[in-house]
């Protein structure tokens, strides 16, 4: 699955990063911590800089895990699967 | 504070809004940083692709249709989960776009994060929808659905 080492080095990290970059947005590469970035935007842009077309992770810092919600999907209205 | 007014209507059918929801044209493309990567390294930048956007104010955020993006070769940048019972431990990818509305005049060089998924259907009259409207970019806007009159506002 492409960004599996990413994902996983990010759990790992987690805790660590949220002392230090709570809110940021941090730059992954395989099991390399970049950077942390105040927008999704500027962590994407340094990681094409860095690593080109290759696969990065751009993770927001935080407690609370992005998620997405669809009530239409939920209630089956949308002719769509995720 | 310009205003975009979206008329939904065809000839046979009269009103079709109730029919086809909230749609307005979109160009969805690879972000600018990856255009620039490629300009400098004499790859072709793929073409932008044109479809409709379906606004979606049960969305917390946009989607796009997975395939545009294996096909311009844009790799996934983040990996969140789904909250709803129907799709419980089910996971989506999350990739960078540039997202642009030409009905709107928005031919911004922002790079947006969207959410990946299997969505591409056609209207009645072959419009493709390639891309739901979420509230992460309908919350920079005035939108007035006028279900009566089969009319869509949208200003910002």
């Amino acid at each position: 699955m492409p960004l599996e080492k990413e994902l996983a080095f990010f759990e790992a990290k987690k805790s660590e990063l949220l002392k230090t970059h709570a809110g940021k947005f941090a730059l992954i590469h395989e099991e390399e911590f970049v950077d942390a970035f105040d927008t999704a935007e500027n962590a994407y842009d340094a990681g094409v800089a860095k690593f080109g077309k290759a696969a990065f992770l751009v993770k927001k810092i935080s407690d609370e895990p992005e998620v997405y919600r669809n009530q239409a999907f939920v209630l089956g209205l949308m002719n769509a699967r995720i | 504070m310009p205003v975009f007014d979206f008329f939904h209507w065809d000839k046979d059918r009269g009103y079709t809004l109730a029919e086809t929801g909230a749609i307005l044209q979109v160009t969805v493309g690879i972000p600018p940083a990856l255009e620039q990567f490629c300009l400098k390294s004499g790859v072709p930048i793929p073409a932008p692709v044109a479809g409709y956007a379906l606004i979606d104010t049960g969305a917390s955020a946009s989607a796009v249709h997975e395939q545009v993006f294996a096909d311009f070769g844009v790799q996934p940048i983040d990996h969140i989960p789904m909250s709803t019972p129907h799709t419980k431990d089910k996971f989506s990818f999350v990739y960078p776009a540039k997202i642009q509305f030409p009905g709107l005049n928005l031919v911004g060089d922002g790079t947006y994060r969207v959410v990946g998924c299997e969505l591409k259907w056609t209207t009645f009259d072959n419009k493709e929808i390639i891309m739901l409207m979420g509230r992460d970019l309908l919350k920079y806007f005035l939108m007035v659905y006028n279900g009566v009159q089969s009319d869509v506002t949208l200003s910002y």
